[in-house]
């Protein structure tokens, strides 16, 4: 079945895509255990001072996100950040440089920005946390909408940069 | 149970596959009664395109179809406002004539070549029986009762509303549009039950089919931004919510621009910063929450609560910046005349002089829409009560078309399929309470009313369904004594024969108002003689048919924009001015020529290259829509760009009356208009007797006098009059006096002349 | 021998023959028929250059100036009739619509006869006044004629006119160098209305001359119809369609008599002229110059060829095409066209006065272009081509390249093509990478797609393991 070929390259590449495959359970019991620990600093750091906190916060927040992440949500993730740098380039260069071109600016521009908005979709159908909203839609089907989404997208701005 | 005989039939996969098979065959069935409910004027005159802006895209289509898709993308039409010509590649919405030329080459490749006329004026049954169909989806969608979408296909297929745009000789945008509109919904209400991308990349894949097919999308692009918003406002923001409407607002936005006549609009308009807003919005709203999974803090929930609101606030007030400092363009006229309804007439007199952006009286709503209209409200109330999403969007579009279709007679056609819907999901609560043979017992409530002859999925929401024809009770009661069922017949008969009676009525009365009130090609006027026989006026054609063969191929025609597409399409002569009013200047400019005297308006018709000018009279027949009563408009439009050389109120005598008799003002009398439709009309009476049956008043015994037109053709009832713009004098005189001289008196050298001093002749 | 030299004599005869470039079909109305023996020189002049020549008396019944609808003569010469009328075909419509379909007219007035009213309405249509009087006299005490008008002083003589202005051509300057002299025998005058500009006088009376009526018994004229350069003699009216009508106020200056009298001018102005010697008159001469004038002979512009093409479209006349009835915005383009003058015989190249010139128009509502058009180097025997470079302006519309030339005593040019200008069309506007300005937006859309690309391929690679050996037991 179609759905399961994309796995076979993973099964002749060797040894790291290993731990990927167990990921998708992994996560699962992760999951259940996230929700006690970070209440306990969060609630515990509120009391001390307010400049603290905010750091704090974040630094609890990025490792509970570096600990708790699949390996393929953090590629969803590290293609997001791409977007954005790429997005933020092409705004700040329409700033700098005016934007004369203006089909030009609202191509490359928006290509980042519908990127963004197809990628995040992804990460948003395959979290499994998600599953009860979205139970007729699997991983594959979401990968597969994505792909054809990703397509128009990349048609109609190459259309629009002429 | 049921008869051992269809027993068999109606269980099971059995079942299952018999049912299909009904839907189908019931839907087939609608969509035949669709086509064939909107071939009257074809059967009864001919096929014919109808009106006047259907002639503009007939002749865009056939332009397409002989020239190419690329010519016609780069079309630079100069058969039309002339001398400035028009650029139609870019300022038309291409999606009917490219569908229409897409069927005309499918159709020839399959060997069937078919007249691209006749595709054009069939072009609007066809995609009514598909618009049946869309509705059927998205009722279907809606609620779980098997009924309710074929009651919505059967209503959509046969409304007045909707047919009064979609006959067959219609051949207009909407023709295709309220289909777009209606599956588009389908779309969209089906990828946010799933929540799935490819759903929504179709959504914004038909969003920009309905782009290219008419201006309307505006609502579209208005009503699902709203949509999302009030599901966010109602705390109803869920992870499919983000996933369809991103995908849609993306794709659709950037498809949309591809469009040369929308370019850019989507990103500087008032009326595109709501799906921006939204979009923003949402991003906003999802970055929450994935914070928010991160780290449950309820302190930390309220700032980032009150950060949302406030950077959402921000946000907007930006927005608002950008178009009080003209960054973003305001609402345009035509859609900021539906929220202040009395701006049009004051600032754009060509916007509040269309027939049909005239407010809604109430008698239109039950003349189109019968029975519909009282079950719409209890339709909207029933989706309140199971308020899923998707009745959420019902609910918000309900209110919106309702808000439209009060404003402006037009937008009556966006309602209709909201009525539609409403009124299906109400009929069918009463018609699966109310229908059913057996007698309810208690198992059948025991098992979660799931009834034997429905197949589609259980509702998630409230098991209990209450007898619709009832007064509203209170959810107190009801969960005291929960619902069984009717027990008894004598109620199930009674009201299963009144909704069959309201049914049949309303199949009468949609096609009795299809047969006579929407199905006239208006081009063609069709009247009763006094022995009940039908009398066929066919002035228009006899005139534009004369044009055809009678002048060169390159005259020029001046008349009033009303008749301009008709002009270029039956007559194919280059015109000043036509029904797409682009430029309001150009428009005044022929208004002026026609309200003027001869002298000031004949070195604008030489300007311009006139050759001939027509006017359309409806004095002999009593033809109501003729251009003396539009005259006004041509004043007050000439006036609004000349305010110093054309006044409104000169055409009107002391009193504050508009006569055309003796009383008439001399401004009115030197008109050109006016001395173009009375010309020679005393001819037709005992002299002294002219009669003008319109405005039932009696003419001046002296009719006017023509110097610089001469007239070249009235039509058998003297609808249509031509006049051909004569040349500049030979000799050099003005034309008043080379026409008395053609009469006779001769110019006496003034006696006086001599004792004032002469003017010397200089070289 | 002899019938050589007749031949040679014939050949000579018809290289002087003018040639009409409208037809040569002369009515000539005349009322007394003794009077033709008098102008016998000038009906020879006229039949010498081609014409053939009708006589009719204004009252024949079967006059009619029309056939079937169309002229029946090509020119007609009015002579001045006794009686008040002149017969029912010859009213001032039937004129006025012989002029309107291209015929001309050359009327000439006379003293002694008062003019029928249908003439005086006539030239009252066309802006010109003549004296309300029955009879009425140009004379001019300082420059007549003292051998045959020396009490009456109702000869006057006038020197070759000059150029009406700078800039218009000038047939009836004369050509040679010795001082010529026109006598106007008692003739009438008329004056000209200042709106028409189709009116263009020839000959205007000297500074001293004036009108009066003879009949008039006072001794003193207190109101002289007109004086001086306003009493027009000779003047000239050039319809819209190029028809000519020409009025002469002395019917005699075309007579035998006149044709080569020999007269003395009076003393003039404080005897400026005193002394001076008899010469011969150049009313023959004059009397070719107006008759050629008004039949079409002299001042007649053909237009030939009239070309209009891209500039940068080919070199030669064969590769590129030809009047293009569609133009694009800011194209260049090129407009030629080809103007003969009919030199009495043949086509000859037109060459405008110096300080004259063809304008070119290209129009849309209003000019957007007016530019000279120059007289091209190439020259070819029978015309001259002028042309004009110019680029489209920067509007679509539909343009019109006008030449309206309309000079007094020339024909009418007044050609006018109509092309369509169009748009930049989808593929015609510059690619995105020609643009510097967008390379950083195109590097940007190509810069997602490689990393969406980069993407694709590493999520697939990275696909969770657990699907792998269930694929291979399918297989």
């Amino acid at each position: 079945m179609a759905p399961k070929r994309p796995t076979t390259p993973a099964a002749r590449s060797g040894g790291a895509p290993q731990t990927p495959s167990k990921q998708p359970a992994t996560p699962l019991q992760q999951q259940q255990q996230p929700p006690p620990p970070p209440p306990p600093p969060s609630s515990a750091t509120k009391p001390t001072a307010a400049a603290q906190s905010p750091q704090q916060i974040l630094q609890s927040i990025w490792s509970a996100y570096v600990r708790r992440t699949p390996q393929r949500v953090k590629l969803i993730d590290a293609f997001l950040a791409f977007l954005v740098v790429v997005g933020g380039l092409q705004f700040a260069y329409c700033v700098v440089g005016g934007n004369y071109p203006f089909n030009a600016f609202l191509s490359g521009f928006s290509a980042t920005v519908g990127q963004f908005v197809l990628t995040a979709s992804l990460r948003i159908q395959t979290n499994p946390e998600n599953k009860a909203e979205f139970s007729s839609v699997s991983n594959e089907r979401a990968f597969a909408d994505y792909v054809f989404g990703s397509m128009l997208l990349h048609f109609i701005c190459v259309n629009f940069i002429n | 149970m049921a008869d051992s005989a269809v027993g068999p039939f109606l269980q099971g996969t059995t079942g299952r596959n018999t049912r299909g098979l009904l839907r189908l065959v019931i839907l087939c069935t609608i969509a035949a009664a669709a086509v064939a409910s909107r071939l009257f004027s074809v059967i009864r005159f001919e096929s014919i395109i109808h009106e006047f802006d259907p002639w503009f895209n007939f002749r865009a289509t056939k332009y397409l179809v002989q020239h190419g898709f690329y010519s016609f993308w780069d079309w630079f039409d100069d058969r039309t406002w002339h001398p400035l010509g028009r650029v139609t590649g870019g300022t038309l919405y291409p999606g009917l004539m490219v569908t229409s030329g897409v069927i005309y080459k499918v159709l020839r490749l399959l060997s069937m070549p078919v007249d691209i006329r006749n595709i054009c004026v069939l072009l609007a049954p066809a995609f009514s029986g598909l618009t049946a169909l869309a509705t059927y989806l998205l009722t279907s969608e809606l609620s779980p009762s098997p009924s309710a979408g074929l009651l919505a296909a059967a209503f959509m297929g046969i409304t007045p509303g909707y047919i009064s745009r979609s006959v067959a000789g219609s051949y207009d945008n909407e023709a295709i549009a309220i289909f777009l509109l209606v599956f588009t919904f389908y779309l969209w209400i089906k990828a946010l039950k799933l929540g799935s991308a490819f759903w929504g990349a179709l959504t914004a894949l038909f969003y920009f089919y309905m782009v290219s097919a008419w201006g309307g999308y505006v609502f579209i692009t208005n009503l699902i931004p709203l949509h999302a918003f009030v599901l966010i406002a109602m705390g109803r923001y869920s992870p499919r919510l983000y996933v369809s409407y991103t995908t849609w607002y993306a794709l659709g936005t950037l498809a949309s621009m591809q469009i040369p006549f929308v370019g850019f609009l989507p990103i500087s308009t008032s009326e595109h910063m709501s799906p921006l807003g939204v979009f923003g919005l949402l991003q906003i709203v999802a970055f929450v929450e994935f914070i928010r999974q991160q780290v449950p803090s309820k302190q930390f929930q309220t700032l980032l609560q009150s950060l949302i609101v406030a950077i959402f606030l921000a946000s907007v007030g930006i927005l608002i910046l950008l178009t009080v400092a003209g960054v973003i363009a305001p609402w345009s006229g035509r859609f900021y005349s539906l929220w202040d309804t009395g701006y049009a007439k004051i600032h754009i007199p060509i916007i509040a002089s269309v027939s049909e952006h005239q407010p809604t009286a109430w008698p239109a709503f039950f003349f189109d829409l019968n029975f519909l209209i009282w079950l719409f409200p209890a339709g909207v109330y029933l989706c309140f009560r199971t308020l899923k999403d998707e009745h959420v969007f019902v609910v918000i579009y309900s209110i919106l078309a309702s808000y439209f279709a009060g404003v402006m007679v037009r937008l009556m056609l966006t309602l209709t399929p909201v009525v539609c819907v409403a009124a299906a999901l109400a009929l069918s609560h009463i018609l699966d309470t109310y229908l059913l043979i057996d007698s309810p017992s208690a198992e059948a409530y025991l098992n979660d009313g799931t009834r034997a002859d429905s197949a589609s999925s259980s509702t998630v929401s409230a098991p209990q369904k209450k007898p619709s024809s009832s007064a509203a009770s209170d959810s107190l009661r009801s969960t005291r004594d929960p619902l069984v069922g009717i027990y008894s017949s004598m109620s199930k008969l009674s009201i299963a024969g009144a909704i069959s009676t309201y049914l049949l009525l309303f199949v009468l009365h949609c096609t009795w108002v299809t047969s006579n009130a929407y199905s006239s090609p208006s081009v063609v006027l069709a009247s009763r003689l006094p022995d009940g026989s039908q009398h066929i006026i066919d002035d228009y054609r006899e005139a534009y048919q004369w044009l055809r063969q009678n002048t060169p191929n390159d005259a020029k025609i001046m008349s009033w924009w009303d008749y301009g597409y008709q002009i270029g399409g039956m007559a194919d002569r280059a015109t000043l001015v036509d029904n797409n009013t682009w430029n309001n200047t150009h428009i005044a400019t022929v208004g002026k020529a026609m309200s003027s005297r001869e002298e000031v308006s004949y070195p604008i018709l030489r300007q311009h290259d006139v050759d001939y000018v027509l006017v359309v009279f409806g004095g002999v027949l009593g033809y109501s829509g003729d251009d003396i009563n539009k005259f006004l408009w041509m004043v007050r439009i000439a006036e609004g760009v000349w305010p110093d050389e054309v006044k409104e109120r000169d055409f009107f005598t002391a009193r504050g009356e508009y006569r055309v008799d003796d009383e008439a003002t001399p401004t009115m009398r030197n008109s050109l208009m006016y001395k173009m439709s009375y010309y020679n009309y005393n001819s037709l009476f005992p002299p002294g007797q002219a009669r003008d049956r319109v405005r039932n008043s009696k003419l001046p015994a002296e009719g006017p006098r023509l110097n610089t037109l001469e007239e070249a053709f009235t039509s058998e009832n003297w609808i249509i009059r031509i006049y051909k713009v004569k040349d500049l004098d030979n000799v050099g005189r003005d034309h008043a006096s080379a026409m008395s001289f053609e009469k006779g008196s001769k110019k006496k050298e003034s006696t006086s002349k001599r004792r004032a001093a002469k003017a010397l002749r200089v070289e | 021998m002899r019938w050589l030299f007749s031949f040679l004599i014939l050949a000579l005869v018809s290289v002087v023959r003018g040639v009409s470039t409208k037809g040569n079909r002369l009515l000539v109305v005349l009322e007394d028929s003794s009077e033709k023996d008098s102008y016998s020189r000038f009906w020879d002049d006229l039949g010498e250059r081609g014409f053939e020549l009708s006589f009719e008396s204004p009252k024949n019944d079967g006059l009619s100036l029309f056939q079937h609808g169309e002229r029946a003569y090509d020119h007609i010469i009015l002579f001045p009739a006794k009686s008040k009328g002149l017969g029912p075909s010859l009213t001032a419509q039937n004129l006025l619509k012989f002029l309107n379909l291209d015929g001309n007219i050359l009327l000439a007035l006379s003293s002694k006869a008062p003019t029928p009213s249908a003439l005086t309405s006539l030239l009252l249509e066309l802006d010109i006044h003549l004296p309300p009087e029955r009879s009425n006299l140009v004379v001019d005490h300082f420059n007549h004629d003292v051998l045959s008008a020396s009490e009456k002083h109702d000869v006057v003589l006038l020197p070759r006119p000059d150029a009406l202005r700078q800039d218009v051509r000038n047939f009836f300057g004369g050509d040679s160098k010795d001082e010529e002299v026109i006598a106007f025998p008692r003739g009438v005058g008329h004056t000209l209305g200042n709106t028409s500009p189709l009116l263009a006088p020839v000959l205007r009376a000297p500074r001293t001359a004036y009108a009066y009526n003879p009949k008039d018994e006072a001794d003193v004229v207190e109101e002289p119809f007109a004086v001086g350069q306003q009493l027009n003699l000779v003047s000239t009216l050039q319809a819209r369609n190029s028809a000519r009508f020409t009025v002469l106020g002395a019917v005699e200056m075309l007579s035998n008599d006149w044709f080569d009298a020999k007269v003395k001018r009076s003393p003039g102005e404080r005897g400026a002229a005193k002394g001076v010697k008899a010469l011969k008159t150049s009313n023959r001469a004059f009397a070719k110059e107006i008759s050629a004038w008004t039949f079409a002979e002299l001042g007649v512009l053909k237009v030939g060829r009239i070309e209009h093409y891209l500039t940068n479209g080919g070199t030669n006349s064969t590769s590129r095409e030809v009047n293009p009835t569609i133009y694009r915005v800011k194209n260049d383009v090129t407009f030629s066209i080809e103007i003969s003058e009919h030199q009495l015989t043949h086509y000859a190249p037109y060459t405008p006065p110096a300080t004259d010139s063809l304008q070119l128009e290209v129009t849309m509502l209003s000019p957007f272009h007016r530019l000279p058009l120059t007289p091209s180097t190439a020259k070819s025997p029978n015309s001259t081509v002028f042309t004009a470079s110019f680029t489209l302006p920067d509007q679509h519309g539909i343009f019109a390249f006008r030449v309206n030339y309309k000079r007094p005593f020339l024909t009418n040019v007044d050609e006018k093509r109509t092309v369509t200008v169009r748009h930049f069309a989808h593929d015609e506007w510059p690619r995105s990478w020609a643009i510097t300005g967008g390379w950083v937006w195109i590097a940007g859309v190509w810069g997602t797609v490689v990393g969406w690309v980069v993407f694709v391929g590493v999520w697939m690679y990275n696909a969770p393991r657990g699907g792998a050996p269930r694929a291979k037991k399918v297989q």
